[in-house]
C-alpha cells in the first residue's frame, strides 16, 4: 500500500477538527513565566555571572526548576483533561506589514505538553549534573547562561504558533547550539565542530525558511493552525510537495538526517551535559517536531511523505552501521541518536505521528541519561573517551553502570522499558500501513541497535581494565549532583512505556495525541486496523524483541558481560577474515566517507568553483567598480577645495541655501 | 504699533539677522555662541509674540519659548565646553584656526 | 496730575513709546555684541540685550517669561559665557581682526534673509484684532504639568546629560598638568 491523497478530506475539511480556544489569564501569564524564567536566568547570569563567584548556577537553576514545575503543571492540566484542549494566545502584532500580518501568539496543546515534559525535565536533570560535570571549569557562569538561552529558545519553538516565530526560535537554538559545541573555544576541535554544525544547519535552514514562505504565498497566513486550513486545496500536488520538501530538508537539517548528518557526530565535542540535552533529548528532535506540529501540510504532499520515510530509513540503518565500529564512547551514542531520529523520520513518514512522537520522548529520556551516563564514565577515568582505554568499571562506579545498562536495555528494545513500547509501535505501525521494507529495515536496525550498545558495554564496564594505570587508582564514583539526576532519568526510562504506552494498541499516548494528528490522518485516509495481541501485531513485537535479543546476544558473546570474558580475537578474525568485511569495517569506522565526500564536493571542487568565480570577480567586478571609484576619486580630487575646514564656510552655506529656498517658495507661493 | 503683531515680528527678523550675521563672520568661537543665543531669543519673541494676539495659544507659547529658553542653556553649557576643550588643545578660541577638517 | 493720554509733540501712545526705546535698547546693544572688537564687552552687551527683550516680553503681557529670562539669560547664561570668554582670552589674539575674510557674503546673506522675511511678513494678512493678551502664569503651569508633562520630564533628562556632558568636557586631563 502506497499513501494516497484523501482529495476529500482536502475540501470538505474532515469532520472534528481541534479547535482553538484563548488562554484563560492564568495559562497565559503560566506560558510568559515558563519562557521568562530561562531569559532572565540567561541575561542575569551572562550580565552578573563573572561577579557571582563559586556558584554562578544559582540563578541559571532556580530559574529552570520553577520554569519545569509551571511546564509540568500546564502539561499535567492539558494531558490529564477528559476532551482534548488546544489553547493559545497573542502576545502582539510582531509583523504587521499589510498582508503580511504575524502575530507573536503562542499555543498549548497536547502536542506541546509532551515536548514540554520531555524538554524541561530533561532540561533540569542536565542543569544539576552541570553543576557536578562542569565543577572544575572557569567559565562555568557562561556555560549556565547559554543552558538557559537554550532552554528559552526550545520552550519559544514548542510553544510558538506561528511559523516566523518558529523559525527564530530555530536559529535560536542553533545559536545556543553553536556556543555550547564551542564553548571550550581555545581548543581547536570544538571550534570546528561548533562552526560545522552552524555552517550545515544554515544551508538546511536556508531550505526551511524559503519553505515558510511557501506555506505563506500558498495560504495567505504564517500561523501554525490557519495555514492548514487552506493548504491542502491551495496548489498543484508538485507545488504542495515542493513547499512540504523545502520544510522537510530544514527539518532534516535540526535533526542531523541524511545528508546533513555529519554535523551532529563532531557536536560531541562540546561538554557531555550539551551533547545530552541539545544532540540528543531535544533540539535535535525540533525536526521531527515541527514535521508532527504540521502534519497538515506534508499530508498534503504524499510524495514528500515518502521521501522522508525513505531519508529516516537510509539514515537509520547508515548511522547504525557506523556506530557498529566507532572508538569513541560519545561518537557511538551520537550514531546511535541518528540512528533513532531515523526511525522518528521513518514513522513521520508513513504516517504513524502518534509513534514518532511517542520513540521522541521515550528515546529523549533514555539518550538523555546515556549521555549523562558516558559524562560519568569520562568524569571516572579522567577525561578519556576511547572505549578501548576502558574496561573492567562496573565495580568502581555501580551507579552510573546500573543506570547505563538499564537505558542501554531500553534502547535495545527489551521488554518492559520505555524505548521498547515506542520501538515496537513505530515498526508495528510502519508495518500495518503497508511499508514493509520500512519493517524491514527497521528490524535489522534493532538488531544493530543491541549489537552496538552491548558493544560499547561490554568494552566500557567489563571484561578486562585497559585503562592508563595512572589513573587506574583515581577512578570514583561521581558527585551526588551527577548520580541523582542519572537515578532520576532511570525512572522515565523504566517506566514510561509502562505508563504511557499500554494497554497496546489503545494507549494513553494514543488517547492524548490522536486529536492533533486526526486532520493529517483524514487527508492521509489512514484507518488503523483493530489491534490483534494474539495475531499480527503480536507476531510483530515478538520479532522485534527477537531481533533485539540477536543483537544484545551477539554483543555480549563477542564483548563479555560482567566478568565473563570478551572474545576479542574473534572479533579481530571477523573484521580481518577477507577483503569484503575488511571493506566493511574500515568503511564503517570511516563513517562511509561522507566527510571525505564533503570535503571533495565542498572543498576541492567547490573551491574550484569559487576561483572561477573569483577569477571573474577580481577581473571583471572589480575592474568595473575600480573604474568608477577613480573617476570618482579624480572628480573629488578637483571639488574637495570646497572643503575648507572652516565651520562657517559650511555655515554661509546654509545661510545662502535658507535664503534660496525661502525666496522660492515665495515666488512659488505667489 | 505696540499693538500690531507685525510690529513684533520685525522686531524678531532684525533680531535674528543681526544674529546670523554675527554667526557668519565672527572669527571667536564665543561671540558665534552669542549670536546664537541672540537668535535663539529672536526665535523666543515671535513664538511669545504670536501667543499675545492669539487667545489660545498664549499659555502654550509661554510653555514653548520656556522649554526654548531651557533647552538654550543646555546648549550654551554644551557649547562652552567643547570650546573650553578644544582652546587647551589649540590654545586659540579662533574658528578659523580650527582647520584640521580639512581634507 | 497724571501724564497726559499720549506722548506729548508726537502724539504716540506711551507704551508705543516703551516699545520703540525697548526695541532700540535690544538691537542697538545686539549690534554691538556683532560689531564690538573686545569679546568682554560684546558679552557685556548682550547682557543688556537680553534685558531690552525682557522688557517687550513684559509689553507683550507676560511677566512671568519676562522673568525667566532674567534668570536664565542674565543669571546664568551670560555669566557662562563671560567665564568662558575669561579662561579662554589670550593677550596675543588679534584684535583687529575680528571678522573673517567671508564677512561681506555673511552680510548680505543675513540682509537678504531679513528682507525676505520682511516682506513675507507684510505680505501676510494677519488674523488679529490689536489686543495683546496676557497668558496667565496659571495656565501656563497647567500646561507645562499636564499638556507637555512628558516633554518637561524630557527636558529635565536633557539638561542633566548637558551637566554631565559639560563636565566632562570641560574636565582637565590629568597629563594637562605637566
Amino acid at each position: 500500500m502506497d499513501l494516497t491523497f484523501n482529495a476529500e478530506a482536502a475540501t470538505g475539511h474532515g469532520a472534528e477538527t481541534l479547535s482553538l480556544t484563548g488562554a484563560s489569564s492564568e495559562q497565559a501569564i503560566a506560558m510568559l513565566l515558563i519562557l521568562a524564567l530561562p531569559l532572565a536566568g540567561f541575561l542575569l547570569t551572562g550580565l552578573l555571572g563573572r561577579r557571582m563567584g563559586e556558584r554562578p548556577w544559582i540563578i541559571a537553576i532556580a530559574a529552570i526548576l520553577i520554569a519545569t514545575g509551571i511546564g509540568t503543571m500546564l502539561a499535567l492540566g492539558a494531558l490529564s483533561s477528559e476532551e482534548p484542549v488546544r489553547y493559545g494566545f497573542t502576545l502582539y502584532t510582531w509583523i504587521p506589514a499589510g498582508d503580511l500580518q504575524v502575530e507573536f501568539g503562542f499555543l498549548f496543546d497536547n502536542l506541546t505538553a509532551a515536548m514540554m515534559i520531555v524538554v524541561t525535565w530533561i532540561g533540569s536533570m542536565v542543569h544539576i549534573y552541570s553543576i557536578g560535570y562542569m565543577a572544575h571549569d572557569d567559565a562555568k557562569w557562561r556555560f549556565f547562561s547559554y543552558l538557559n538561552l537554550f532552554m528559552f529558545s526550545m520552550l519559544l519553538l514548542i510553544m510558538a504558533d506561528s511559523l516566523l516565530v518558529i523559525f527564530a526560535a530555530w536559529e535560536l537554538v542553533g545559536l545556543s547550539s553553536y556556543l555550547l559545541i564551542g564553548f571550550w573555544y581555545k581548543r581547536r576541535a570544538p571550534k570546528l565542530a561548533a562552526k560545522k554544525s552552524f555552517l550545515v544547519n544554515r544551508v538546511a535552514d536556508q531550505s526551511f525558511l524559503i519553505g515558510i514562505m511557501g506555506v505563506f504565498l500558498l495560504t495567505g497566513t504564517m500561523n501554525v493552525l490557519d495555514s492548514f486550513v487552506g493548504f491542502a486545496s491551495s496548489a498543484e500536488p508538485w507545488v504542495r510537495d515542493l513547499v512540504a520538501l523545502l520544510l522537510f530538508v530544514g527539518a532534516a537539517g535540526k535533526s542531523a538526517q541524511f545528508p546533513f548528518h555529519v554535523w551532529l557526530p563532531d557536536a560531541m565535542e562540546g561538554p557531555t551535559p550539551v551533547s545530552a540535552l541539545i544532540h540528543a533529548a531535544t533540539m535535535v528532535n525540533a525536526g521531527v517536531y515541527f514535521i508532527a506540529r504540521t502534519s497538515p501540510i506534508f499530508a498534503s504532499a504524499p510524495e514528500t511523505m515518502v521521501l522522508v520515510a525513505a531519508i529516516g530509513t537510509f539514515t537509520a540503518i547508515l548511522a547504525a552501521s557506523i556506530a557498529l565500529t566507532q572508538k569513541d564512547i560519545k561518537r557511538v551514542l551520537a550514531y546511535s541518536t541518528l540512528s533513532q531520529l531515523g526511525y522518528m523520520f521513518a514513522a513521520l513518514g508513513v504516517g504513524a505521528f502518534v509513534a514518532a512522537i511517542f520513540h521522541l520522548m521515550a528515546h529523549g529520556f533514555t539518550k538523555g541519561l546515556l549521555f549523562l551516563g558516558s559524562g560519568s564514565v569520562i568524569h571516572a577515568v579522567s577525561g578519556e573517551q576511547d572505549m578501548n582505554r576502558m574496561g573492567a568499571l562496573w565495580r568502581k562506579i555501580p551507579i552510573t553502570h546500573w543506570t547505563f545498562l538499564i537505558a542501554a536495555l531500553s534502547l535495545a528494545g527489551i521488554p518492559p522499558l520505555a524505548a521498547f513500547f515506542s520501538k515496537d509501535s513505530v515498526l508495528g505501525e510502519s508495518f500495518i500501513l503497508g511499508f514493509t521494507w520500512v519493517f524491514v529495515i527497521g528490524a535489522i536496525v534493532a538488531a544493530m541497535t543491541g549489537f552496538y550498545m552491548f558493544r560499547l558495554m561490554g568494552k566500557t564496564f567489563y571484561g578486562k581494565s585497559h585503562v592508563d594505570p595512572g589513573v587506574e587508582p583515581a577512578i570514583h564514583e561521581s558527585p551526588r549532583s551527577m548520580t541523582v539526576p542519572l537515578l532520576l532519568l532511570a525512572i522515565p526510562t523504566i517506566f514510561l512505556g509502562m505508563v504511557i504506552g499500554l494497554p497496546l494498541g489503545d494507549s494513553t499516548i494514543l488517547h492524548w495525541l490522536e486529536p492533533i494528528f486526526l486532520p493529517a490522518e483524514e487527508l492521509l485516509a489512514i484507518q488503523f486496523p483493530e489491534y490483534e495481541l494474539f495475531g499480527v501485531d503480536g507476531a510483530l513485537i515478538i520479532v522485534s524483541v527477537a531481533v533485539a535479543a540477536l543483537g544484545i546476544g551477539v554483543g555480549i558473546w563477542l564483548f563479555g558481560i560482567f566478568n565473563s570474558r570478551a572474545r576479542l580475537e574473534t572479533v579481530e578474525s571477523l573484521t580481518d577474515r577477507n577483503r569484503v568485511s575488511r571493506f566493511f569495517y574500515t568503511a564503517s569506522q570511516n563513517k562511509w566517507y561522507f566527510d571525505d565526500l564533503n570535503h571533495l564536493v565542498f572543498y576541492r571542487f567547490g573551491g574550484k568553483v569559487a576561483n572561477g568565480v573569483m577569477w571573474f570577480d577580481v577581473k571583471v567586478v572589480d575592474g568595473v567598480v575600480n573604474g568608477v571609484g577613480t573617476i570618482t576619486q579624480s572628480v573629488g580630487d578637483n571639488i574637495r577645495h570646497i572643503q575648507t575646514g572652516h565651520v562657517q564656510n559650511y555655515a554661509l552655506g546654509i545661510a545662502l541655501g535658507l535664503v534660496g529656498m525661502a525666496a522660492l517658495f515665495m515666488l512659488m507661493a505667489r | 504699533m505696540s499693538q500690531s503683531l507685525e510690529a513684533y515680528l520685525v522686531l524678531s527678523v532684525l533680531l535674528f539677522g543681526i544674529g546670523t550675521f554675527g554667526f557668519l563672520a565672527k572669527r571667536n568661537a564665543i561671540a558665534m555662541l552669542m549670536s546664537i543665543e541672540l537668535m535663539l531669543n529672536a526665535v523666543n519673541l515671535s513664538i511669545i509674540a504670536f501667543g499675545a494676539f492669539t487667545p489660545e495659544l498664549a499659555a502654550q507659547a509661554s510653555t514653548i519659548a520656556l522649554f526654548v529658553i531651557a533647552v538654550a542653556a543646555g546648549e550654551a553649557t554644551v557649547g562652552l565646553a567643547i570650546v573650553i576643550a578644544i582652546y587647551r588643545i589649540r590654545r586659540t578660541p579662533l574658528v578659523d584656526e580650527y582647520a584640521s577638517m580639512k581634507e | 496730575m497724571g501724564l497726559p493720554e499720549t506722548v506729548p509733540y508726537l502724539d504716540w501712545r506711551w507704551d508705543d513709546l516703551v516699545f520703540l526705546a525697548l526695541a532700540g535698547v535690544m538691537l542697538g546693544s545686539a549690534l554691538l555684541v556683532v560689531l564690538g572688537r573686545d569679546v568682554i564687552r560684546s558679552a557685556l552687551w548682550l547682557i543688556l540685550s537680553f534685558a531690552g527683550l525682557a522688557g517687550i516680553y513684559g509689553l507683550l503681557g507676560s511677566p512671568f517669561l519676562a522673568i525667566s529670562q532674567v534668570l536664565v539669560y542674565i543669571g546664568a547664561i551670560a555669566v557662562l559665557i563671560l567665564f568662558a570668554v575669561m579662561i579662554t582670552s589670550t593677550k596675543r589674539g588679534p584684535a583687529r581682526l575680528v571678522f573673517q575674510r567671508q564677512w561681506w557674503v555673511g552680510a548680505i546673506a543675513a540682509v537678504l534673509l531679513v528682507g525676505l522675511m520682511i516682506t513675507a511678513i507684510l505680505l501676510t494678512d494677519w488674523p488679529h484684532n490689536g489686543q495683546v493678551y496676557a497668558a496667565q502664569v496659571r495656565d501656563i503651569a497647567l500646561t507645562l504639568f499636564d499638556d507637555y508633562i512628558f516633554a518637561f520630564e524630557v527636558l529635565g533628562v536633557l539638561l542633566l546629560a548637558a551637566i554631565i556632558g559639560g563636565l566632562y568636557l570641560a574636565r582637565r586631563d590629568e597629563e594637562d598638568h605637566v
